[in-house]
C-alpha cells in the first residue's frame, strides 16, 4: 500500500476521473466571484430552514449549522452496486450476530468469538436476553463508515448500529444543492435520497406486533439539548409521525402509551433514538430522566417494538470489529465483500506488547465508544498523549484496539471563503457514512453522509470536532 | 396530540401576541407625544406600569424616559416580556413542533429570531423609530397570516388561538386599566382635543381607532371606549371577541377529550359576566376593580387550561 491519500476527484496526472468530469467542468466554468458565494448562500440556506445541530459545552447558544461544502462526492454506479451488497451482507450479519448473542449463542459455543469478549463487553446488556423482536430484526437502523484507502478500495472503519445520526443532513444537503447547482444536478441524473423517510417508516411498521392493522410509530428524543436534535425533529416530520420524550410516555399493564389533550394512546413501535443505559430507569440506570419506566417490560410482553433493539451495541464494539469478517463467513458462509481495517486485540499479550513499542504508528481506539471519542492517532499525538494511552491500555488492556493508520482519500474542497482568505479548492480528507434499513427486506439509501475534515492535514472528520459535510451524488449510469 | 406540544403551541401564541402588543404600545405612545406635547415629566412610564415590572424596570433606571423605555420594552434581555425576548420564548417553543407546523411558518419565526439577535438599540438610529417599528409590526402580521392561511384547523390551531385570545384580553385589561388610572384625573380636559387624542391612542394601541370611528363616529369617550374595548362584539381584539372566540376553541379542544371540563365552564361564566353588564355599569361599579377581577380570572383560567390539557402529572 502506497501512503500517498488517493484523490477522489482527480488521477495521479490531474486528471478528472472520468465520473467526475462534468462536474469539474462545471466547476470550472464557473466565475471565481460566484465559487466564492456558494458557501455562504449555503450557510445561510441552513439557518433559515433551521438546520443545526448543538454542541455540549459551547457558550454560544450551543446551536450550530453543520458546515457544508458545495463540492459534491461522486460515486459511480459500478461502485455503488458494489457496497450496496457488501452493506447489506455486513448488516444482515451483524443482526444475526446480535440475536445469536441474546439467543443461542451458537457463534460462542463454536469458537468462533471468545465468550468473555461478549460477555465482558461494556455494550453487552443482560436485559436484552430472550426479547425477540419480529422477524428477528434488532437492527433496523445501521450506519456503517467507510473509508477508501490508500490502495483505492473502500474499507469499513466501525459500524453504527445504536442510534446513528446524520441522515438529516443527507437529505437536507441535498436540498441545498438542489438550489445551488440544479442544472448540474438535473444533468447529470443522481440517485434521489428522498425516500429515505418512507422506508424508515416502513422498515418500522414492519416492526410492528402481529395483531396490529396499522401501528402507530413514534420517535423517541431525549430533547432539544441532544446534539442530534435536529434530526429528530426532521425525521419525525418527514414520517408524520409523533416526536415524543420521555416524559410523553407512560406503561400501563405492560402496553405503552403516549399522554395527549385527549387522553392516553397506544404505541407500537418505538423509533428510539437515546442510548439503552437511559432508556428504562428500572433496567438501566435509575436516575435517568429520559426513558420511561417498564418499557422493557413491554418488550418482552411483546407489546412494543423498539428500534434498534437493547443491546444492539455489542455488534459495533470496536474489538466484535476484528471478528466481523469471520462472523459473515460464520454465518452465510460468504467472503465479505468490503473489507476491514486490520485490527489488533491489545487483549492479547503478545500482540499488546508489540504494538506498544511503536504506539506512534497506529491509531488507538477505545472498544465501547463511538463519534471520535477517545482516538489517539499515533503519529500526530504528543508524548504525553501517548505516555497517558500506554497507562490507560496497560490498566484496562480489553477496553482497547489497535490498528494502522489509513490515510483518508482526500476530495477537492472550497476554502478560505469563510474565514475572508481567497477562495481556492483543496483537497481535503473524506470517510462515507451510506444508511441501511432492515425491515422485511433490506434498503439502502443511496449515497451516505459524506464528511470532510475541514482543516488541511486533519483526518478527524466528526461534527463535534470541525468536521463538515458534501452531498454524495450517486450516479444513475 | 401531545400535552407537551399542547404547552409548547400555547406558550409560542401567548409569546407572540405579546411581542406584537409591545410593538404596538411603543409605537403608539411614540406618535402620540410627538402629536401632543406631553403634559407629565415622564409621559412613558405608563407603560411601563401595564407591563406589571415596574419595579424591576426601576431598579435599573433612573427615569423612565423614551431611550430607557423602548430599550426595556424592545431588546432588554433582563426584561423576560421585551420584544427580543418573546420572539425568542416563541422561535423555542415551536423549534420542537417543526414538524406540526407549516415550513413557512417556521421560517418567517426563525428568520425574525435570528435578526432580532442581531438588533441593538444603534438600529433605531439607523432606521428610525417609525420604520423600524413599523416593519416589525408587519413581521408580525405576516406571522398571524402564514398561521392562519398555513395551518389546519385543528387542535394545534385551536390550542394557538386559546393562547393568543388569553393574552389578548390579558393585555387589554391591563392597558385599558393604567391608562384610565393615568388619564381620568385630568378632569379639566374631559371633551378637550387632548383627551380626544389621549382616548384615541388607546384604542389606537389595540388597532382599534378606526373601527371604532365607523360605529362611534369622531365622539371619543371614556366610556366609549371601555364599551368597544371590552364589549364590542365585533372587533377582534375586544375582550368579549376574544373570549367568545377562546370558548369555542375549548368546547371544540374538549370535545375530543375529556366530558366534563372545568376550563370550558369557566370560560362561559367569563363569557356571561361580559354579555351581561355594560361599559356604564363597570365603569360605575369601578373599572379598576372591574379590570383587577378580569385579570386575575384569566390568570385562573389559564391555570385551568393547563391542568386539564398540558401538565404531565
Amino acid at each position: 500500500m502506497s501512503d500517498e491519500p488517493i484523490n477522489e476527484m482527480f488521477d495521479l496526472q490531474g486528471r478528472p476521473r472520468s465520473e467526475c468530469a462534468r462536474v469539474v467542468a462545471y466547476l470550472r466554468g464557473m466565475d471565481s466571484k460566484r465559487l466564492a458565494e456558494l458557501p455562504q448562500r449555503a450557510h445561510q440556506m441552513f439557518q433559515t430552514m433551521g438546520v443545526t445541530f448543538n454542541v455540549y459545552g459551547d457558550d454560544e447558544g450551543g446551536e450550530r449549522i453543520f458546515p457544508f461544502d458545495p463540492v459534491p462526492r461522486i460515486i459511480p454506479k459500478q461502485t455503488w452496486t458494489e457496497l450496496e451488497a457488501g452493506l447489506i451482507q455486513r448488516v444482515r450479519a451483524l443482526n444475526a450476530f446480535v440475536s445469536d448473542v441474546y439467543g443461542e449463542r451458537a457463534i460462542i459455543h463454536d469458537g468462533i468469538i471468545p465468550r468473555d469478549l461478549i460477555i465482558g463487553s461494556h455494550q453487552f446488556r443482560h436485559a436484552a436476553i430472550g426479547i425477540k423482536p419480529r422477524d428477528g430484526v434488532h437492527v433496523t437502523v445501521a450506519g456503517i463508515d467507510l473509508v477508501r484507502a490508500s490502495d483505492g478500495r473502500f474499507h469499513v472503519l466501525e459500524d453504527n448500529v445504536r442510534t446513528p445520526s446524520g441522515v438529516s443532513y443527507v437529505l437536507e444537503n441535498r436540498r441545498i444543492m438542489a438550489r445551488l447547482m440544479p442544472e448540474l444536478i438535473r444533468g447529470l441524473r443522481v440517485r434521489s435520497v428522498e425516500n429515505y423517510p418512507a422506508d424508515l417508516l416502513a422498515s418500522l411498521s414492519e416492526l410492528a406486533p402481529d395483531a396490529v392493522d396499522s401501528p402507530t410509530v413514534a420517535l423517541l428524543t431525549p430533547g432539544p439539548f441532544n446534539s442530534a436534535f435536529f434530526e429528530h425533529v426532521f425525521l419525525s416530520h418527514q414520517m408524520g409521525i409523533e416526536l415524543v420524550e420521555g416524559r410523553d410516555l407512560v406503561c400501563i399493564d405492560h402496553k405503552l402509551f403516549m399522554r395527549t389533550v385527549s387522553g392516553l394512546r397506544r404505541v407500537d413501535v418505538l423509533y428510539r433514538r437515546i442510548d439503552d443505559d437511559f432508556l428504562d430507569p428500572v433496567v438501566f440506570r435509575p436516575d435517568s430522566l429520559l426513558g420511561v419506566a417498564g418499557l422493557t417490560a413491554v418488550m418482552r410482553a411483546g407489546n412494543v417494538a423498539v428500534a434498534n433493539g437493547i443491546g444492539t451495541g455489542i455488534a459495533d464494539d470496536k474489538a466484535v470489529y476484528a471478528y466481523t469478517p469471520a462472523m459473515i463467513r460464520y454465518y452465510f458462509n460468504e467472503e465479505p465483500i468490503i473489507p476491514i481495517v486490520e485490527t489488533f486485540l491489545l487483549r492479547d499479550t503478545d500482540v499488546r506488547e508489540r504494538i506498544l513499542k511503536d504506539l506512534d504508528r497506529y491509531v488507538v481506539k477505545p472498544t465501547g465508544a463511538s463519534g471520535g471519542y477517545g482516538v489517539v492517532i499515533g503519529p500526530q499525538a504528543s508524548d504525553e498523549d501517548l505516555a497517558i494511552a500506554r497507562k490507560q491500555i496497560e490498566a484496562d488492556p480489553a477496553a482497547f484496539i489497535a490498528q494502522p493508520v489509513i490515510q483518508l482519500s482526500v476530495h477537492p474542497t472550497l476554502t478560505g471563503s469563510l474565514n475572508g482568505d481567497k477562495t481556492a479548492l483543496a483537497p481535503r480528507h473524506v470517510d462515507l457514512r451510506p444508511f441501511v434499513l432492515m425491515g422485511r427486506k433490506p434498503r439502502v439509501l443511496a449515497g451516505g453522509l459524506t464528511r470532510v475534515a475541514l482543516r488541511e492535514g486533519s483526518m478527524i472528520v466528526n461534527s463535534s470536532q470541525g468536521g463538515g459535510s458534501k452531498d454524495t451524488w450517486v450516479l444513475e449510469d | 396530540m401531545l400535552r407537551r406540544v399542547a404547552a409548547s403551541l400555547f406558550w409560542a401564541a401567548r409569546y407572540l401576541e405579546r411581542a406584537q402588543w409591545n410593538a404596538r404600545l411603543v409605537d403608539v405612545n411614540y406618535s402620540l407625544l410627538l402629536e401632543v406635547p406631553p403634559r407629565d415629566a415622564d409621559p412613558w412610564e405608563p407603560l411601563v406600569r401595564i407591563t406589571g415590572q415596574y419595579d424591576s424596570f426601576a431598579e435599573r433606571h433612573s427615569r423612565a424616559d423614551e431611550g430607557a423605555v423602548i430599550d426595556f420594552f424592545t431588546f432588554d434581555r433582563e426584561n423576560p416580556s421585551s420584544i427580543r425576548n418573546c420572539v425568542e420564548a416563541l422561535r423555542n417553543n415551536l423549534s420542537p413542533l417543526r414538524h406540526l407546523i407549516s415550513s413557512e411558518l417556521w421560517m418567517a419565526v426563525n428568520g425574525l429570531y435570528f435578526d432580532a439577535q442581531e438588533w441593538s438599540p444603534g438600529i433605531l438610529a439607523t432606521q428610525g423609530v417609525f420604520a423600524f417599528f413599523a416593519t416589525l409590526k408587519d413581521r408580525f402580521y405576516t406571522i398571524l397570516g402564514i398561521i392562519t392561511n398555513t395551518l389546519p384547523r385543528d387542535s394545534a390551531y385551536d390550542l394557538i388561538d386559546i393562547g393568543t385570545l388569553l393574552e389578548r384580553a390579558d393585555n387589554v385589561s391591563r392597558m385599558l386599566d393604567v391608562k384610565y388610572h393615568f388619564l381620568l384625573p385630568r378632569l379639566e380636559d374631559i371633551g378637550g382635543p387632548a383627551d380626544l387624542r389621549q382616548w384615541g391612542a388607546v384604542l389606537k394601541s389595540a388597532s382599534a381607532l378606526e373601527a371604532f370611528r365607523k360605529t362611534h363616529g369622531n365622539a371619543i369617550t371614556v366610556a366609549g371606549t371601555v364599551d368597544y374595548l371590552v364589549f364590542e362584539p365585533t372587533f377582534p381584539r375586544s375582550i368579549r371577541f376574544s373570549i367568545e372566540r377562546l370558548a369555542a376553541a375549548l368546547e371544540r379542544t374538549t370535545m375530543a377529550g375529556a366530558d366534563q371540563s372545568s376550563s370550558l365552564t369557566f370560560s362561559k361564566e367569563l363569557l356571561e359576566r361580559l354579555r351581561s353588564t355594560s361599559a356604564n355599569q363597570v365603569i360605575a361599579d369601578g373599572l379598576h376593580e372591574f379590570l383587577l377581577d378580569a385579570q386575575s380570572r384569566y390568570a385562573r383560567l389559564a391555570d385551568l387550561i393547563f391542568r386539564e390539557f398540558m401538565s404531565l402529572d
